[in-house]
């Protein structure tokens, strides 16, 4: 009886410590909220709210809420947004400023399905070239299992589809940053944060850890 | 350890120690550089060639002959192809290489080249995970350069800033080291001005403080010189004729009357102007008063030529003049010539030679006697004179019955000499006040082949007389240096060292030698005691001397001293550690001038001794005049603590 007492408060503080961390937290609204505006801070508490509601969800219904959330951001280029001619934004700046450009979409993606709690084996980068667009692009692939076929979450079309469905895309080159992270910190001794997987990856992490809206 | 040298070393250890961490983190910083350089070679072989592995479309043979082009052609250690499920699916990896650089640096530098990894993608598929280590031979050939030309570069900048700290360090405190040396020259009591005030305010404070301190010492001792001088001519100087006067003689002449005096004996010649009432009426008190100061001329002149004479006024119309080492033969014809000279002179003022003339009485005196039956023997010879017409009279001392005979004694000492028959006996000087000994006089007594001791006084006169006494001053120096007694050990003593055997050429050198071999061994403190009459001539021979015994940390004294000389810079010059007079020379100074000559002996340094205090009472007066360091046989009587 003791026992289950004891694994019942731990069950407990578990949950309470989960929900104590939301993916948007009020100090962060407060700060979008200074830097954008009220709508700004009601897109994020919607995310929040979108977000919270998967919690139970499995891994294709988060898929498809996120992709689907995201994906009504406005399309801008790196320099209508940022006045640069290529730039991986964080999720808050990419909501916050409600636009943004392919690869703005895919981080976005990828860090609220990792908040829900997909593995990040299955999320990798994919840069592709659009036939239809004639440019290169970048997706987010999703593998169920590491040989299986990837489902395309993509900003150009609203719903997911398989890797074999997406006729209009060449893939060129998978990237999955933290998978490389945790294999290039083995048996050198140093932390994860101090490692290098990809120049981009690395900028992107360091700006998600200093919360860069 | 000195100033400089503890900040030299601190800064110079500070120096280093800057260096060493610049050196150190230098080498870090080269070193992370070095691995970073490796990380992003690596890096950019898995990114490229992870895209050309895309190309290969999964064929492991396509993508295992690009893996081997890559490896052959560059620097790596290792590069694997890992497929999704964590298989090897390809690896190639290199043994050590060897390089030129030494073991020890391999050991101590850890170079881990780290791993560079990149997907590797086949379409929409994954293949897997390529991993590169660039090889780290390279980069310790990199670092040892790097380590290399750090060390050289960094020797050369220590060396540099060592050389330019040093220098700083010298220029700054080199007023420091003028400070010391003035410091040292107080100890010395020596009176240095720092003219070159130094720049920094701490140094120039203290410049400043120890040139006022000096100044002012200086000033005392130079306001002592000029009161012991005007002093000296109130009490030693006859104003009208500026010859010396009856002080001056009864002063000097224990000098004379003593048993190791330079002299035997000699004529005293005793002079009375008779008639000066009538030359007064018949020329006045001004041309009579200039009579005095011909008379006087003349008596400078006859006697010129004997060394050591002295004239004296010793009242209004007697004059005395004592003639060292003079036959009565060579007197009668000085006393003659006198006579002539000043009779002539005392016609050619108008005066009537019958009422005014001059009577010589002269007085064949020897070492062994008192100044008193000296000066009324003498006395007695004028009174004869001035009875006889010729106005001379020679009266003879009875000589004493010698004991021995001078060859007799000139036998003994011969003997002693070869023999080395001479020793020390002790006498002390006693300081009254604190009731200690102030140190012990060593005193020289000679042992006869019979067994006889002979006494510094009984021998002396007769060593005087044969020419040996410097012979002997030689011989005890020698036997106290090389066998010195050891029942002396940590005690102070004095010797004193006759004028004979001090103005002698050889004794410098002999001296030299004798310290050189010796002195350090000496296991007392020595004071060497030099007369005054050598010592006040302040000669470069005098300063030798001192040079000399002031490198083997001989003490110098000064003995029969009674303040005669022209200028007391001498003292300041030479500062012997006592002077040693007569206590009858002290007994007998004025108020002014015994203040006088204590102003110029505490100013620097100098304590004063009587010697000569027979008897208690002696010493209570000499006490009530502030000189409590006696010698003499009152010593016996003061209950040492």
């Amino acid at each position: 009886m003791r026992k289950f007492k004891v694994l019942f408060f731990l069950l407990f503080f578990v949950a309470l410590a989960h929900s104590l961390e939301p993916y948007v937290d009020d100090k962060l609204l407060d700060d979008i909220t200074k830097k954008y505006n009220m709508f700004a801070k009601k897109r994020f508490v919607f995310l929040q709210k979108t977000l919270d509601s998967l919690e139970s969800a499995d891994d294709l219904q988060k898929l498809n809420a996120v992709n689907e959330f995201f994906n009504r951001v406005r399309y801008a280029s790196d320099m209508q947004a940022y006045q640069k001619t290529d730039y991986w934004a964080t999720p808050w700046e990419f909501l916050g400023k409600d636009m943004g450009d392919c690869e703005d979409y895919v981080i976005s993606k990828y860090f609220a399905l990792i908040y829900l709690g997909i593995d990040s084996k299955k999320l990798f980068f994919t840069y592709v070239r659009s036939t239809k667009f004639k440019e290169p692009h970048m997706v987010l692939t999703y593998f169920e299992t590491p040989r299986s076929e990837p489902l395309i979450l993509d900003n150009t079309n609203f719903k997911i589809f398989p890797a074999s469905k997406r006729t209009d895309l060449i893939p060129i080159y998978n990237f999955n940053g933290e998978s490389l992270y945790k294999i290039s910190a083995t048996g050198t001794g140093k932390k994860i944060e101090e490692q290098k997987s990809h120049k981009k990856w690395d900028e992107l992490k360091l700006n998600m850890q200093r919360k860069k809206i | 350890m000195t100033l400089f040298k503890q900040i030299a070393l601190m800064l110079s250890l500070f120096l280093l120690v800057i260096l060493i961490t610049v050196l150190t983190l230098n080498f870090k910083s080269a070193n992370q550089s070095v691995q970073e350089q490796l990380y992003e070679d690596a890096k950019n072989t898995a990114s490229s060639l992870s895209l050309s592995l895309g190309s290969a479309n999964g064929d492991i043979s396509m993508m295992s002959t690009m893996i081997n082009a890559n490896f052959d052609s560059g620097h790596y250690h290792y590069i694997s192809l890992i497929d999704v499920e964590n298989t090897v699916l390809y690896e190639r990896s290199a043994e050590n290489v060897q390089t030129d650089v030494p073991e020890w640096f391999l050991n101590a530098i850890h170079i881990e080249a780290p791993v560079a990894s990149a997907n590797v993608s086949a379409g929409w598929n994954n293949v897997g995970i390529l991993h590169v280590q660039s090889d780290s031979s390279h980069a310790y050939t990199e670092l040892y350069t790097i380590f290399k030309e750090l060390l050289i570069s960094f020797s050369i900048l220590a060396l540099i800033g060592l050389t330019i700290l040093n220098l700083l360090l010298a220029a700054i405190l080199k007023p420091l080291k003028k400070v010391q040396l003035q410091a040292e020259a107080v100890i010395r009591n020596e009176f240095i001005i720092q003219e070159k005030i130094p720049y920094t305010k701490e140094f120039k404070d203290v410049v400043l403080g120890m040139n006022t301190m000096v100044s002012k010492v200086k000033a005392m001792f130079d306001k002592g010189n000029e009161e012991l001088k005007k002093q000296k001519e109130l009490e030693y100087i006859d104003r009208a004729t500026k010859l010396k006067n009856r002080k001056y003689l009864i002063d000097k002449l224990p000098q004379y009357l003593k048993i190791d005096a330079d002299s035997k004996g000699g004529i005293n010649i005793m002079i009375a102007l008779s008639g000066v009432i009538e030359a007064n009426e018949a020329i006045g008190h001004r041309r009579v008063d200039t009579l005095f100061m011909e008379i006087a001329k003349i008596f400078i002149e006859q006697t010129k030529h004997y060394d050591n004479s002295i004239i004296s006024r010793m009242n209004g119309t007697e004059f005395s003049i004592l003639l060292p080492d003079c036959s009565d033969t060579d007197a009668l014809k000085l006393a003659q010539a006198i006579y002539d000279s000043v009779s002539k002179t005392i016609l050619a003022c108008g005066l009537n030679i019958t009422l005014t003339f001059i009577s010589l009485g002269l007085y064949e005196y020897n070492y062994r006697q008192s100044i008193g039956q000296l000066l009324s023997l003498s006395d007695n010879a004028l009174a004869q004179a001035k009875f006889k017409d010729t106005h001379i009279h020679l009266d003879k001392a009875e000589s004493a019955v010698e004991v021995m005979g001078k060859e007799a004694w000139r036998k003994i000492i011969y003997e002693a000499l070869d023999a080395n028959n001479f020793t020390f006996t002790l006498w002390t000087a006693v300081d009254g006040k604190s009731k200690k000994i102030a140190h012990n006089v060593l005193s020289i007594t000679l042992q006869a082949k019979d067994g006889t001791s002979y006494s510094y006084g009984q021998f002396m006169a007769s060593a005087n007389q044969a020419g040996l006494s410097s012979s002997i001053y030689k011989n005890i120096l020698e036997m106290m240096f090389k066998t010195p007694d050891n029942r002396l050990k940590n005690s102070i003593c004095s010797l004193r060292l006759s004028y004979e055997y001090l103005s002698r050429g050889e004794t410098y050198t002999e001296l030299s030698l004798l310290f050189k071999n010796f002195a350090a061994k000496l296991p007392f403190k020595l004071i060497i005691e030099l007369p005054d009459k050598l010592v006040r001539q302040n000669s470069e021979q005098i300063k030798l001397y001192k040079a000399l015994f002031e490198k083997y940390t001989i003490e110098m004294g000064v003995f029969e001293f009674i303040g005669e000389s022209e200028d007391y810079q001498y003292l300041q010059d030479l500062r012997p550690v006592y002077i040693k007079g007569e206590s009858s020379y002290f007994l007998t100074q004025s108020e002014q001038s015994l203040s006088a000559l204590r102003l110029i002996s505490d100013s620097i340094g100098i304590s004063l001794i009587a010697t000569g205090v027979m008897d208690m009472q002696t010493y209570q007066k000499l006490a009530d005049i502030n000189i409590h360091v006696i010698q003499g046989k009152a010593t016996e009587m003061i209950a040492l603590t």
